[in-house]
């Protein structure tokens, strides 16, 4: 049985091994983090068959819980523990070669410690080591949101900080009325105590955590700093934030959501928030004409429907929410890293200065439409399980409403559409056809691109066993006092 | 006087917290807004040291000479606080030394004449 807790240690330590390494050979800084990445995603993998099981559970320091920090590897924390580690390694690898200029070695310090804030964001089973693994995960992404000091980017930077230090400390003062009334830290203790939301003493935790929580994922009006932070960094920087950062604070949430407070009176609300996210965040990608800020707005349109998924709180739905935030996560990161490529050739981030890329840059460009088709929905990619899933579910549901609904998240997937395929127009329609001189991208940029492409295609042609994974994932949210007798005995 | 020996650190502490929240919200200098961010800090561990405060308590200290059934002060929020005050340290460290970098680049910390993102 492997430990959970080298899930997080060995990207930590390896984090501050990279500037003694880099004393040695400037090499080394490039080679640490696919190294770390890949240990972490190889022992994610060895965990997932005993986890299905039973939940693996540490200790720290020896005490049973709720006396210690205890780590809780259930089938949610393996699940994003997967995604970050395979999403890192990629995207490390890409990084390998996109990071040239500036301060490199603190880059990839910086990257390697955001990963470890969220991989122990949902292996954590008590509050205040979320909120310290939050921090870790926040105050790296502000530095590196401000990597390429240029004006922009310490602007974004700046908006950036300033809106989720306000957030932290909201959370800060949730878990400081949480634990005057129960006296505890222990996420499952503090569960064990609350049935239904009544008093006033458990709503308030509940609006200062949800809010805290929700400026890092970015909920419909705590989403302003999103599109300034996520074009001005590094395409890099901007495919991990779309990629992680944004799912690990929607992780914090449904986990206040489920599991702390079960709040299954409060569903509908989360519901109509998410599907506010939803078409605000389209329509707003919609007239954008700078790329890296339509990727970003659209991100805000994803976590709206994820969020809207979860919300309708069925076993299907649930289990749509898992493979929307799958398929968004590897479909927004391949995204941000093909048009990365293609804006550091073309030197601009406008949509019309893309025209005729794909006569350029080949592969690149397949590799945007793929991840472009697959956020829209398109058939044979992992977008369509997906969206499928969500819409099922909703009529599942057999209300008025929920039909609805159903119905305004399909006109936000038209107008998805409609955006994303003027850019696949611009990338192969436009331009000039004269013969001009290829520009391929280097091998290693193209060998993460590949991989996400075959992960989407092969996902999204046999979905099949990962959602029958992902049904057993979505049990924890659903059964939220197995979750508590599993820690509380 | 029972009343604020009770409440009396809730009140400074939520007295912080807003005087804090205003600053932020209200001020368009961008070292008065970190200003703000620290003060609002500053009532949160106020508030977490009250929550575990006892009137005329004792150090959590269990030797042979204090008999079991004394007061005791709740360490937990304590240690807790130190975590915050570390982390709430290294955002204004982090805060500062991107104010310094946005004066290089604008000339100005008014964050009405910082629009180069404004759409």
């Amino acid at each position: 049985m492997v430990n959970p807790v080298l899930l997080i240690a060995v990207p930590l330590a390896s984090a501050f091994l990279i500037p003694i390494a880099g004393l040695l050979s400037k090499k080394f800084e490039k080679i640490i983090p696919i190294a770390a990445m890949l240990f972490n995603f190889i022992i994610s993998l060895m965990l997932v068959f005993p986890v299905l099981e039973k939940p693996v559970q540490v200790y720290i320091g020896g005490f049973s819980p709720p006396f210690c920090i205890n780590l809780f590897a259930g089938p949610v924390a393996i699940f994003f523990s997967i995604l970050i580690s395979l999403v890192g390694l990629l995207i490390s690898i890409y990084a390998a070669s996109y990071i040239k200029k500036g301060a490199t070695e603190k880059y990839h310090i910086l990257y390697l410690l955001l990963l470890t804030g969220a991989t122990g964001v949902v292996l954590t089973g008590d509050i205040f080591n979320l909120f310290v693994f939050f921090e870790i995960l926040c105050i790296s992404s502000y530095a590196l949101v401000a990597y390429t000091n240029d004006k922009a980017g310490i602007e974004a930077a700046v908006k950036y900080l300033i809106q989720g230090a306000l957030g932290s400390s909201l959370i800060l003062l949730g878990i400081g009325f949480l634990y005057g009334k129960y006296g505890t830290l222990n996420m499952a203790h503090i569960a064990a105590s609350i049935n239904t939301i009544t008093a006033a003493s458990d709503f308030i935790p509940l609006v200062l955590l949800i809010t805290g929580f929700g400026i890092e994922a970015a909920i419909f009006p705590l989403n302003a700093w999103l599109p300034d932070a996520h074009s001005s960094a590094p395409s890099t920087i901007s495919a991990i934030l779309s990629a992680i950062a944004i799912e690990v604070g929607l992780y914090a949430v449904l986990r206040i959501i489920f599991t702390l407070f079960g709040a299954s009176s409060m569903l509908l609300f989360f519901t109509f928030l998410g599907l506010t996210t939803l078409l605000i965040g389209e329509m707003c990608a919609f007239t954008q004409t700078n790329i890296k800020r339509m990727l970003a707005y659209s991100s805000i349109g994803q976590i709206g429907l994820i969020l809207f998924a979860f919300a309708m709180g069925t076993a299907h739905s649930i289990t749509g929410g898992f493979f929307q935030l799958l398929s968004h996560t590897l479909g927004k990161a391949l995204l941000f890293l093909s048009a990365g490529y293609m804006i550091y050739r073309s030197g601009s981030m406008h949509i019309s200065s893309l025209q005729g890329q794909a006569q350029k840059m080949p592969y690149t460009a397949f590799a945007f439409t793929i991840g472009a088709f697959s956020l829209v929905g398109l058939p044979p990619f992992i977008g369509f399980p997906g969206k499928f899933m969500i819409i099922k579910a909703a009529m599942f549901k057999y209300e008025m409403l929920f039909t609805i609904l159903a119905i305004l998240v399909l006109t936000a997937t038209i107008i998805e559409g409609v955006y994303f395929f003027k850019v696949v127009q611009a990338l192969y329609f436009k331009g000039d056809d004269t013969a001009t001189p290829k520009q391929r991208a280097p091998l290693i940029v193209l060998i993460p691109l590949f991989l996400f492409v075959l992960l989407i295609i092969g996902i999204g042609i046999y979905p099949k066993y990962i959602i029958k994974i992902l049904n057993t994932t979505g049990k924890e949210f659903i059964n939220r006092f197995d979750y508590i007798r599993g820690i509380i005995r | 006087m029972d009343f604020l020996n009770n409440y009396i650190y809730y009140i400074g502490a939520f007295g912080l917290f807003f005087i804090g929240l205003y600053t932020m919200l209200i001020k368009k200098n961008l070292i008065k807004i970190i200003i703000g961010l620290t003060l609002l800090d500053s009532g949160i561990y106020l508030f977490f040291v009250a929550v575990g405060y006892l009137h005329k308590g004792t150090a959590p200290i269990i030797s042979g000479h204090s008999p079991a059934s004394e007061k005791m002060v709740d360490p937990v929020p304590q240690a807790l606080i130190l975590t915050a005050i570390v982390i709430g340290v290294s955002i204004l460290a982090l805060a500062l030394s991107l104010a310094v970098k946005l004066y290089q680049h604008y000339h100005t910390l008014n964050i009405k004449n910082i629009k180069e993102l404004k759409w």
